[in-house]
């Protein structure tokens, strides 16, 4: 016995965890993206640090509308702010958004999610049809009523958005947990008398940890494109809290002149939506290689 | 079959009904009413009596049940921001523009996201394969506002070659048509490529070269048949999801389709109109779900609607 473990090839033992960032690591794509999302997070972050001037700050007495130069990266917008502080600031709202709606999406999926899944029977079926509910409606559609209801601002769009953004969460977890209450190690803690609650908290929610970061990740990207949609359309956040959709849409009425103005929030927009989507695929496929391409 | 299609429809209905009275409801609590903004400055006698004379005064519930029954008779009521017509006479004008653009839009980034798709399954980890996943992803998650961003910049103030803005002449056309064609080019590109994927990795492939079959003939006569399921159930769908996209497309291009009158409804309290076109979406919607199920049992006949083992 020891010599034939004595003669075997040393294999070095490897965690999930290391698998996981070994298969991560071989996705070009989702390391840049990861790279990418670093710089725009401490940009966010440090923006007071990187900033001239106040996102707010207006000069446009003195100096509006300058395309940029040497002084003002990114020039300057039409009351007079320096446009570069205003889209670095603007990636704090947008990160914001994005990682604060994937957290209660989270949040409330996790737990219907799981609720569906463990009990079924009629809590599945209410569950089900308040998705269904949500489906039909086309999210941007009632964010729109929603945001003219509340008048738009920050936690209005964290609020719309995690309210659409949890149905994917809670699916992922509902599947996940299915397949595995009827594992034999769940079936061993329900003879021993655990309480479904207990089961629920120690074995199916750990269990279902990789779909839950898959639906936290791709629920980024979601949230901060409903953002920049309703911003868009003006009943997002509010002026002056600069966000990118919303100056897209100024931007649009100065873009044969100032281009600068549509150029750059356009370009932060699509560079920040693209890195949290590609960097979301790369960790699922590193986390759950049964999930790609769906 | 029928027993499912009548099921299916009746749990339509309810949907219909329940999404109906939730927008109903929002529509009423966003404060303010439809002659309280700027753009209408009236006296408040006159406010009054232009709440009584469209029936605003009275409870909600009356409201709704009047509109509601107004709906089933196909009348939508006369919108508030254009008393002339009546709601549908207000769609029908605004219609065609948004038709013109989201049949063209389809018309091309089917097609072509289906050839995308399909050259990407067949090549696979080649340039063309990298080339459609860079398409899909392009498409599917950059907001399609900033797409027409981009191809204003590039094609209206850089090179002078196309119109930014305007509707009437083709030329209008090509920009927003090309901006709406990224949306089911790329679900397409992606679909089309998974699916392939699959029905190329099934046993019955291999047979089929086994048995010496053309490659070509495999391809087009088999995999691509067994690959259009998916294909045909997503196009519904995503022919009605096109329907919000028209709202950025048609803002950004300013075109006189639709698409404004979902903001402008909502912005002026535009009851009517609001509640037409939300529940004119959600019809849609629900349509599309139902005929993709059915074009899906009809397509693969190991599906049985009606529950019962064949």
């Amino acid at each position: 016995m020891s010599i034939a473990t004595d003669a075997a090839p040393e294999q070095k033992q490897r965690s999930p965890l290391s698998l996981v960032w070994l298969r991560f690591k071989a996705n070009r794509a989702a390391v840049a993206s990861g790279i990418v999302l670093i710089v725009l997070v401490s940009m966010a972050i440090f923006a007071p640090f990187l900033t001239k001037a106040s996102y707010e700050a207006q000069n446009y007495l003195e100096r509006g509308l300058e395309t940029p130069s040497a002084e003002f990266w990114f020039g300057i917008d039409d009351l007079g702010r320096d446009f570069f502080s205003r889209i670095v600031y603007g990636a704090r709202v947008s990160l914001t958004i994005g990682f604060a709606s994937a957290l209660f999406s989270v949040l409330i999926g996790i737990p219907l999610g799981a609720l569906a899944g463990y009990y079924g029977g009629w809590v599945d079926w209410f569950v089900m049809r308040v998705i269904e509910l949500f489906s039909v409606v086309p999210p941007l559609l009632a964010a729109m009523l929603l945001g003219a209801l509340t008048q738009g601002g920050f936690l209005t769009v964290v609020v719309i958005a995690s309210l659409f953004g949890w149905v994917q969460v809670c699916l992922l977890v509902r599947a996940q947990v299915k397949a595995f209450k009827e594992k034999e190690f769940v079936r061993a803690a329900v003879a021993l008398g655990a309480s479904p609650t207990y089961i629920i908290r120690r074995h199916l929610v750990p269990n279902s940890i990789s779909p839950i970061i898959v639906g936290f990740v791709l629920a980024i990207p979601l949230a901060m494109m409903l953002e920049a949609g309703l911003s868009f359309l003006g009943i997002g956040v509010q002026p002056p809290v600069p966000s990118w959709g919303q100056m897209i849409n100024v931007g649009m009425n100065f873009m044969f002149f100032y281009w600068h103005m549509a150029v750059f929030p356009t370009l932060a927009l699509a560079v920040t939506v693209l890195a949290t989507t590609f960097f979301g695929d790369g960790l699922r496929d590193a986390l759950d290689p049964t999930l790609r391409d769906r | 079959m029928i027993l499912f299609i009548a099921k299916r429809l009746a749990s339509t209905l309810i949907t219909f009904l329940i999404v109906s009275i939730i927008i109903f409801l929002m529509m009423h609590a966003v404060p303010g009413g439809p002659f309280d903004g700027n753009d209408m400055p009236v006296s408040e006698a006159v406010r009054a009596k232009l709440m009584a004379q469209l029936g605003l005064d009275k409870p909600l519930y009356v409201q709704y049940f009047k509109y509601m029954y107004g709906v089933f008779h196909f009348d939508f009521g006369v919108p508030f921001q254009s008393p002339g017509e009546t709601v549908l006479e207000l769609l029908a004008r605004a219609w065609p523009a948004s038709l013109i653009l989201g049949g063209s839009g389809m018309l091309i980034g089917v097609p072509l996201g289906i050839l995308l798709g399909m050259m990407a399954a067949l090549k696979r980890n080649s340039w063309v394969d990298y080339l459609a996943s860079a398409v899909a992803t392009l498409g599917l998650t950059v907001p399609v506002f900033v797409t027409s961003m981009l191809l204003i910049l590039v094609f209206a103030v850089w090179l002078e070659w196309l119109p930014a803005k305007g509707w009437g002449e083709p030329r209008n056309w090509i920009l927003p048509i090309i901006a709406y064609a990224t949306i089911p080019m790329a679900t397409y590109a992606r679909y089309t490529r998974s699916a392939m994927l699959d029905t190329l990795n099934k046993p019955f492939v291999t047979v089929l070269r086994a048995k010496g079959l053309s490659e070509s003939r495999i391809i087009f006569q088999h995999v691509l048949r067994n690959s259009a399921i998916p294909m045909v159930t997503v196009f519904l769908p995503m022919f009605v999801g096109i329907a919000t996209g028209s709202i950025f497309v048609e803002a950004m291009f300013r075109v006189p389709g639709l698409g404004a009158y979902f903001v402008s409804s909502i912005r002026n309290r535009d009851y009517p109109l609001e509640m037409a076109l939300m529940l004119m979406i959600t019809v849609l919607f629900c349509l599309s779900y139902l005929i993709s199920d059915i074009a899906y049992a009809w397509l693969n006949p190991r599906i049985r609607l009606d529950g019962r083992k064949s």
